[in-house]
C-alpha cells in the first residue's frame, strides 16, 4: 500500500518526542522512491487516457499519496528543524559530536546558519545602552536573584570575575556574587549556596 | 571623621561598589551583618564578608581581600586601632567603622576621609584637634627673621610653650585612653540604617533586638544606658504591624538563660546574675533552691521537667510567683521587659536565649570558629526551621552548665586567689569545663558569676588554658553591673611593658591578653605592683 513507510518513519520519530533521532537516511530514501514510481505511473496513465476517463479514479488515488508523501517529510525535517533550534539553546554553538552525528549534512548547515544569525543579533543587542551584546541563552528562565550568597568550603585561591575584580576565594568567608559566576564553582563543590 | 548623614555618606556611597565586610566574633557583631547582608542583598551591593577574630586576623584579611576593593566595613573591630597605619592601604581605600568597642582611637576621629566612622557617640570625650596634634614647622620659619637676643628669648618661650602643650596632651590622652568600654550596639545602628532605607522587617528588627539584649546580657554597658540604646529599636516596634507572620514584641519575661529550652529548675540554676546570690556552691545551696522553688509554689517534680510539658497553670503564673518569691530571698527580681520573637505555630523565642545560643555556636568546643560564626548567622533567621539555633541552644545548655561547674568548683575549693587590689582564679588544663570555657565570652561569665558571688567589689583576673602552652586572661571591673568601664586594658599594656613579657595583644576587647602559661605567675606579680 501506498504511504505505508512514511508512516512508520513519522511514527519512529513520534515514539521519542524529546530527543533526536538519527537522521533516517534510507527510509527516506525508499519514500522518496516510491513517490518517484508514483508519479511516473501516473505520468503514464495521465499521458494514455486522454480519453478514457476510466483510469482518472486511479490516477487521483495515486495522486493524493504522493502529496501525503509530500507532506508526511516535511512534517518529518520540520519537527527535527525544531528540536536542532533547541539544541543550539542547550549546546550553544558547538554541538557534541555524539549529536553532530546523528544531524544530516543539510540539517548540520541549517544549525550553522542558525547558531551565525543568533550570534549576530544577539551582538547587536543593547549597543545603545553600552553593553556588546547580550548572551540571551543565559538565562533561559528569568533569574530569581542576579546574585546570591556563597559560603567558600575550601582554599580555591584567587578568581576572576567577568567584569575584571578579582576575588579571593578562602574557606569559610562569604560572599555575595552573581549566579552565573558562581554556578560552575557550585558544581565543583568549591562553593555552596546559603540562603 | 564621622559620617554626618547614616544612610546618604554611608550607604549610598556603598551602592553598586563591591565591599569587603569585615566583622568581628561577638554576638552584635553577628546582629549587624546580618542586617547589612540583607541591605546589601536587597539592592545587590557584592560583598565579601571575613570574620576577624583580633587585630593580626584583621591584618592577614585585609591583606588577602584588598585587592580591586574601595570600601572596607568594619563591624566592631578596627575602632580602637589606627587603622591608616596598621594595614598601611591605598589612598583611595575607604573603611567604614561600625565599632561599639571605645575609645576610638584618635587618628581614625580625625582622619580625613579615608577613616570614617559610622555613628559618632556623645559620651565619648573626644579630645579637641588642637590640643592633640600640633605643626611646629611655620613656628620655627616664623623667627627665622629675629635677630639675637629676642631669637633666644623666642626659642625659650617656644620650648616652654611647648613642653606645657606636651604635657597638657600626655594628661587629655591618658584620661581618654585609660579605660576601655563599650558604645552602643553597633545592631541599633544597623537597624537605624534599615528603618533610614526603609527596609526595617522583621528580620532586622530580631537581629537589633538580639544585639542590644547581648549588650545587656553581658554587662557591656550600664543598665540605663541599655534601655536608651533599645530606643530606636523600641519606636519601630510600635511602628511595626502585628500580623499573622513572625514579629517581635517587647513583654516582661524572666530574664534567665534558656528556660523555655530547659527546665525551671536548670535555668534558676544557671543565670549568672541570680543563681551566684542562691549561693549553690555550699552545702546549703541546694536547700535554698528547693525553698525558693517550695515559696514559688512549683512541686519539685514539675520544676525539673521541660518546660513546654510542665503544667500550663505553673507556666502562666511562673513571672508573678518569681516575683513574689525573688525578695523573701533577698534575691534581685528576674524579670524585666524583654523582646520576645513571635512565630505563627512556635513557642515564642526570647531574645536572650538567641544571645546564649550565639555565644555558644561563636565559641563552639568542637566547631572551629568561622564555622560557628556562619551558624550564628544563620540562626538569627526568623522564619522557617531553624536547625542551627537549636545547634546552638544545646551547646549553650552544656556550655552554661560548664560555667556553672567551674564556678561552683572555684568557689568552693578556694579557687579563688587574692592578689593585693584584685582576685583572681584559673581554669585548670584538662578539666571537663576547659574545653567549654576557653573563649573570652565565656570565660567571661564565669567571672562575672565569680564576681557576683563574691559581692563584685573587687576586680577579678580570669585565666583559661589555650593550645600550645599559651593562655587567655581578661580582666573584670569591680562592679562591673554598674559601671562597666575596664581598667585592665591600659593596665595589662603597662604591665607587659614593665614586666618584659611577650604578651600578645591581639584581642579587639583590651581586656583580654594572651600570654604563655609559664609567664602567668610572673605577670600577675607585675600587675599587683603596677596597681597597688
Amino acid at each position: 500500500m501506498f504511504g505505508e513507510k512514511v508512516i512508520e518513519l513519522l511514527k519512529e520519530s513520534e515514539r521519542n518526542r524529546e530527543t533526536l533521532d538519527q537522521y533516517n537516511d534510507e527510509k527516506i530514501r525508499q519514500i522518496i522512491e516510491e513517490m518517484h514510481v508514483l508519479f511516473k505511473l501516473n505520468m503514464n496513465d495521465a499521458n494514455a487516457t486522454t480519453e478514457n476517463k476510466s483510469l482518472w479514479t486511479t490516477v487521483q488515488v495515486r495522486h493524493s499519496a504522493l502529496e501525503r508523501n509530500k507532506r508526511c517529510l516535511l512534517a518529518y525535517l520540520y519537527n527535527r528543524m525544531n528540536k536542532i533550534k533547541i539544541l543550539r539553546w542547550e549546546f550553544g554553538s558547538v554541538l557534541p559530536p555524539d549529536i553532530r552525528e546523528l544531524l544530516s549534512d543539510a540539517e548540520y548547515d541549517w544549525f550553522s546558519k542558525y547558531s551565525t544569525n543568533l550570534a549576530t543579533y544577539m551582538r547587536s543587542l543593547g549597543q545603545d545602552i553600552g553593553y556588546n551584546g547580550i548572551d540571551l541563552t543565559e538565562n533561559l528562565r528569568p533569574p530569581k536573584s542576579l546574585n546570591i550568597e556563597v559560603l567558600c568550603l575550601v582554599d580555591y585561591g584567587k578568581l576572576e570575575l567577568e567584569d575584571g575584580d578579582v576575588i579571593m576565594l578562602k574557606k569559610n568567608s562569604t560572599h555575595f556574587l552573581p549566579t552565573s559566576e558562581c554556578q560552575t564553582l557550585i558544581r565543583q563543590g568549591i562553593l555552596k549556596q546559603i540562603t | 571623621m564621622f559620617v554626618e548623614d547614616i544612610k546618604n555618606d554611608f550607604y549610598n556611597t556603598l551602592l553598586g561598589n563591591r565591599v569587603l565586610l569585615l566583622v568581628h566574633y561577638d554576638v552584635d557583631a553577628v546582629c549587624t551583618c546580618k542586617i547589612l547582608q540583607d541591605l546589601f542583598k536587597c539592592d545587590n551591593i557584592l560583598y565579601t564578608l571575613v570574620p576577624v577574630g583580633g587585630i593580626s586576623d584583621l591584618k592577614t584579611a585585609y591583606e588577602e581581600n584588598n585587592e580591586e576593593i574601595k570600601f572596607v566595613v568594619l563591624v566592631n573591630c578596627g575602632g580602637t586601632i589606627d587603622l591608616v597605619d596598621i594595614l598601611q592601604p591605598d589612598e583611595d581605600v575607604i573603611f567604614f567603622v561600625l565599632d561599639s568597642h571605645k575609645p576610638t582611637d584618635i587618628c581614625n576621629v580625625y582622619s580625613d576621609g579615608q577613616v570614617r566612622l559610622v555613628y559618632k557617640d556623645d559620651e565619648e570625650n573626644i579630645p579637641n584637634f588642637d590640643d592633640i596634634f600640633r605643626d611646629d614647622e611655620d613656628e620655627e620659619e616664623a623667627d627665622e627673621n629675629l635677630q639675637g637676643a629676642d631669637r633666644l628669648e623666642a626659642m625659650v618661650e617656644r620650648r616652654r610653650d611647648r613642653k606645657a602643650w606636651e604635657e597638657r596632651r600626655h594628661t587629655l590622652m591618658f584620661n581618654y585612653t585609660q579605660f576601655s568600654y563599650y558604645g552602643k550596639p553597633s545592631s541599633c545602628v544597623a537597624l537605624e540604617l534599615a528603618v533610614r532605607a526603609s527596609r526595617n522587617n522583621a528580620a532586622a528588627l530580631w537581629a537589633g533586638a538580639v544585639g542590644c539584649a547581648a549588650h545587656s546580657a553581658l554587662y557591656l554597658r550600664p543598665p540605663a544606658q541599655c534601655l536608651l540604646d533599645a530606643e530606636p529599636l523600641n519606636r519601630c516596634l510600635n511602628a511595626q504591624s502585628h500580623s499573622t507572620t513572625a514579629h517581635v514584641v517587647v513583654e516582661k519575661d524572666a530574664w534567665l538563660p534558656l528556660y523555655r529550652w530547659w527546665s525551671v529548675e536548670g535555668a534558676l540554676s544557671h543565670a549568672s546574675f541570680f543563681t551566684p546570690k542562691l549561693k549553690l556552691h555550699a552545702s546549703s545551696g541546694a536547700s535554698r533552691l528547693r525553698q525558693l522553688l517550695a515559696d514559688m509554689g512549683f512541686p519539685l517534680q514539675q520544676a525539673r521537667q521541660a518546660y513546654r510539658s510542665m503544667d500550663v497553670e505553673l507556666r502562666r503564673c511562673l513571672l508573678s510567683a518569681l516575683e513574689t518569691a525573688a525578695p523573701k530571698h533577698k534575691l534581685p527580681i528576674p524579670t524585666r521587659p524583654t523582646f520576645l520573637l513571635h512565630k505563627p505555630h512556635s513557642p515564642p523565642m526570647a531574645a536572650l536565649d538567641a544571645v546564649y545560643a550565639i555565644m555558644a555556636l561563636i565559641e563552639h568546643e568542637t566547631l572551629p570558629k568561622a564555622v560557628g560564626f556562619q551558624k550564628a548567622l544563620s540562626a538569627l533567621q526568623v522564619n522557617g526551621e531553624n536547625e542551627p539555633l537549636k545547634v546552638g541552644i544545646t551547646a549553650a545548655r552544656r556550655s552554661l552548665e560548664a560555667v556553672a561547674r567551674l564556678a561552683h568548683s572555684t568557689l568552693s575549693s578556694r579557687g579563688l586567689l587574692l592578689a593585693g587590689p584584685f582576685n583572681y582564679f584559673i581554669v585548670q588544663e584538662g578539666t571537663s569545663e576547659a574545653g567549654l570555657v576557653r573563649g573570652p565570652l565565656w570565660l567571661g561569665e564565669a567571672a562575672r558569676w565569680i564576681a557576683t558571688a563574691t559581692s563584685g567589689a573587687r576586680p577579678i583576673l580570669a585565666s583559661a588554658p589555650l593550645p600550645d602552652g599559651q593562655c587567655l586572661l581578661l580582666g573584670l571591673p569591680p562592679r562591673y553591673d554598674q559601671e562597666p568601664r575596664n581598667l585592665f586594658g591600659a593596665a595589662f599594656e603597662q604591665a607587659a611593658q614593665k614586666s618584659g613579657i611577650s604578651v600578645v595583644l591581639d584581642y579587639v576587647d583590651t581586656s583580654v591578653i594572651v600570654l604563655p602559661t609559664s609567664q602567668r605567675t610572673q605577670f600577675l606579680d607585675a600587675l599587683t605592683a603596677l596597681l597597688a
